[in-house]
């Protein structure tokens, strides 16, 4: 593959942070000699997309098979691409820096609903067509996965394959047939007719499009243009998780990076049900590795990195059956060692006194908690099933084991959310900046704070609020005013994301394939980088949406009834369809449903459907107010 | 007590592609090779733990070095050339040690020990007619310029041979005049008037000196005695 280092180096001078394109980080995987190249491309800069698991994951398996170097890709920030096109620089690997359009496949992660136009960047700066339905046979195959493929349908016609699920098994799967065939010398055609074979692979180009009007008549949006092809995808599930390694090897970049630190995956899945929650639904079922696994892969990793921290990734790490045991047994081993150990995604039940000496280790940050919603009637409405009790034990818990600064995440927009539901997070926050104040002594008060992130929900595909729509942009900012007005601590400060950006989120999250044109077009008219906020343009958007005839605000606003058939119909993750109706309805009456791994099952659907248990290495105890029944 | 420690010295270079790190991101890249190398570093006390690591003065981006130090406070003796080893096995070959030995606890702080750096600069043609100018003003990013009078740190003569420059620039207590600046501000007058225009290829530091004069390399004895 031809090397473009010789043209990309002189450019480096101009650019920022040149570290970002030089490679040669310790732990890359060079197999220059394979006969089969595989890229796997963040759509967004280095510094954003190094961390990034499924790059790491998904990598670590293509070059685990004989033959076979998949390299990483990233998109360059704005002005080292503004330098490559003006030097007619294609987009490179960072390995080989080998230009993408010389890869067998280029795969592209979609980590949220903002990377679209990002998509097109890539392949446009690769030289490789937009469009699936315009590359020729020296093209490479592009395929897309990752979070948004559960909506594949607003990138279909991108990528000519797009990966529904967990890539373990199916990467490797589909990368060994093209490599099979195209050996055999078959066509790009009959390939992309073996990949649609492929349990969990989703052929957009192989299926035509119904009307609104029809798909709701025939129960489905699309229909197979060739015979033998299936109608309905499920997505793949790695049954192996639980057993498999927690270490495995990663890339240590040279400059800073978010999230640089080592990422141990502890468990995969979440069942507490969060209606809004999107990763809760696709991720089931419930796999928890156990906890010498995971000590010992946390002590192998740092020993093979060299990094001084370390992140127990997953869903709800405090969830896991043997927190306390992987924690007291981390806690022994780094005593005096300068390793910082992070637990993100506390859970409110069950971070209590004990819990909260566990990861307090020496420097205390702030402490994240996501009560999502102010009042309890809202909370039960999402199914978040953590009272005011446990709000207040935990941060009790945290002001006693040191810590003085608190977040706390909230959603404004919920479905049937009011103004009381509003004023809720205001009254909640103080309450918890009011107990902080009395439990620390008079001189520390100063240093307390407390943050309050407001997010806009977000309707998102394969979730029981799937059929709900989001709230009008000036409504949003009326509620966070109603907010801002209601909170009189000066040490409680509010923030909130921009509501403009939300309204293209929602639309990625819940558009059909009509919205293929609105993203080429946005990015034509100078949209990428939207999740940047200093690079979103709005306007792009707006324009383009105009010049299409499509009503963003209609579509982003719209609620449905169960019975409307969504574009994302063929796509499953398992849960019945029925079941995410049911727990509409349950929201609607303000009734919860309990988390399947510490109680009854809730009828999902998914370990039948998908034919994978949940694999717990314990038995999980319920704790804070779901231990007394408070809540159900 | 005051806990008993080593202080090791490395000689490392910075090379290839990596000249376009920054001094940080070598630091940081330089303490994971050290934990990766298992060495017994210290660590220090306080609000955030860190390890106990100095370095020799910064260099810039895209400015590389055959010769940087850093120290690195042990709480175990390891003889020199297994700590040598276990580094240059956790190295990446383009930030690669190539020596160790122990320094004096109390000997000077890694990055003030060697005031004066020596650079060599490549060009794409011969460097005679490179004449250094008498200020280099630097504007940095929110700052007011800043004016540098380029005989206040330039030490002995620039020295031209075909395509190569060698000077020295000598770090002060108030400030130094980085070696890319002065070039960038040679090249561009030079560019004004010559016939065919110059580019800098590459600038590297191939020295350090303490203020007697002594060098660092020449001081180095590879793997025994101290540096």
């Amino acid at each position: 593959m031809t090397d473009l280092w010789p043209c990309i180096e002189p450019l480096l001078a101009q650019t920022e942070r040149p570290a970002r394109y030089v490679n040669h980080e310790f732990g890359c995987t060079y197999k220059p000699h394979a006969d089969f190249n595989y890229v796997l491309v963040y759509p967004d800069t280095y510094e954003l997309g190094q961390a990034n698991q499924a790059l790491r994951i998904l990598t670590n398996c293509v070059n685990a098979v004989e033959g076979m170097w998949a390299q990483r890709g990233f998109l360059p920030a704005v002005d080292m691409i503004a330098l490559m096109r003006e030097a007619g620089v294609p987009l490179f690997s960072v390995e080989g820096c080998a230009p993408l359009k010389e890869f067998d496949i280029v795969g592209i992660t979609l980590p949220h609903e903002l990377a679209a136009t990002n998509v097109l960047e890539v392949l446009d700066l690769a030289g490789i067509p937009l469009r699936a339905a315009d590359r020729g046979e020296d093209d490479p195959l592009v395929f897309g996965g990752g979070p948004c493929a559960f909506n594949p349908e607003p990138y279909s016609a991108f990528f000519d394959a797009i990966s529904i699920g967990e890539g373990e098994e199916s990467t490797v799967e589909t990368c060994q047939l093209v490599r099979s065939m195209k050996r055999a010398g078959a066509t790009r055609a009959e390939i992309l007719h073996a990949l649609a074979q492929v349990p969990g692979t989703y052929v957009p180009l192989l299926y035509g499009w119904y009307s609104c009007e029809e798909a709701q008549q025939r129960g489905t949006w699309i229909y197979p243009l060739q015979e033998g092809l299936p109608t309905h995808i499920d997505k793949r599930v790695f049954e192996g998780f639980a057993e498999s390694p927690a270490w495995e090897p990663a890339v240590v970049p040279f400059t800073e990076v978010v999230q640089d630190r080592l990422n141990v995956e502890v468990l995969r899945g979440c069942a507490r049900g969060c209606r809004f929650c999107q990763a809760g639904m696709m991720y089931r079922p419930v796999r928890e590795r156990s906890a010498k696994n995971i000590v010992d892969s946390v002590c192998a990793g740092l020993a093979c990195t060299g990094y001084d921290e370390v992140s127990l990734t997953s869903l709800s790490t405090t969830d896991h059956s043997q927190i306390e045991s992987i924690l007291t047994q981390l806690n022994q081993r780094f005593d005096g060692k300068g390793i910082r150990l992070s637990v993100p995604s506390q859970r409110l039940d069950s971070f209590g006194v004990s819990m909260a000496h566990l990861v307090a280790g020496q420097k205390k940050g702030g402490l994240t908690f996501a009560p999502e919603a102010g009042t309890q009637r809202l909370r039960n409405v999402i199914n978040k099933n953590v009272t005011e009790e446990d709000l207040f034990a935990a941060v009790d818990a945290a002001v006693e084991a040191g810590w003085r600064r608190c977040k706390l995440y909230f959603m404004i927009g919920l479905p049937t959310e009011t103004d009381d539901d509003v004023k809720g997070i205001a009254r909640l926050s103080q309450q918890v900046y009011e107990r902080m104040r009395k439990a620390v002594p008079p001189e520390q008060r100063g240093f307390l704070q407390v943050s309050v992130s407001c997010a806009l929900f977000v309707p998102k595909a394969q979730t029981p609020f799937q059929w709900d729509g989001q709230i009008p942009p000036e409504e949003a900012m009326r509620r966070v005013n109603l907010l801002r007005n209601s909170v009189k601590a000066k040490a409680v400060r509010i923030t909130w994301h921009d509501p403009s950006t939300s309204f293209v989120e929602a639309l990625m999250s819940r558009g059909g394939r009509e919205l293929c044109d609105l993203v080429e077009l946005a990015w034509r008219k100078g949209a990428r980088f939207d999740a940047w906020t200093e690079l979103f343009c709005e306007e792009a958007w707006r324009y383009a949406a105009e010049e299409l005839g499509i009503d963003p605000a209609a579509l982003a606003q719209a609620t449905y009834e169960t019975s409307y058939v969504l574009p994302w119909s063929h796509i499953s993750t398992g849960t019945s369809a029925r079941w995410l109706a049911r727990e509409r309805r349950c929201a609607q009456r303000e009734q919860t449903t309990p988390d399947c791994t510490y109680d009854i099952c809730s009828g999902c659907g998914a370990c039948q459907r998908l034919g994978v248990n949940n694999q717990l290495a314990g038995p999980r105890i319920p704790a804070g107010s779901n231990a007394v029944g408070e809540v159900r | 007590m005051e806990q008993q420690v080593f202080r090791l010295r490395a000689l490392y270079a910075k090379q290839g592609r990596l000249v376009m790190l920054s001094h940080l991101e070598v630091a940081e890249s330089l303490r994971r090779a050290v934990r990766r190398a298992g060495l017994p570093f210290a660590v220090s006390q306080g609000f955030s733990p860190h390890m106990k690591m100095t370095f020799s003065a910064a260099l810039p981006v895209g400015v590389g070095s055959t010769c940087e130090i850093f120290d690195l406070y042990l709480t175990e003796y390891v003889p020199a050339e297994r700590a040598f080893a276990a580094l240059a096995a956790a190295s990446v070959p383009d930030l690669m040690v190539s020596a160790c030995a122990y320094v004096e606890p109390k000997a000077k702080a890694a990055g003030v020990a060697f005031p004066v750096g020596v650079y060599a600069a490549e060009f794409s043609g011969a460097a005679e007619g490179l004449v250094f100018p008498q200020v280099v003003t630097v504007q940095r990013a929110k700052k007011k310029p800043k004016t540098h009078v380029v005989a206040d740190y330039l030490r002995g003569e620039a020295v031209a041979q075909g395509r190569t420059l060698t000077f020295a620039l000598e770090a002060l207590p108030t400030g130094s005049l980085r070696p890319d600046y002065l070039l960038a501000e040679a090249l561009r007058a030079h560019n004004e008037t010559a016939d065919s225009p110059l580019a800098l290829l590459s600038c590297t530091r191939i020295d350090q000196r303490d203020e007697s004069g002594i060098s660092l390399v020449a001081s180095l004895s590879p793997l025994s005695g101290e540096i």
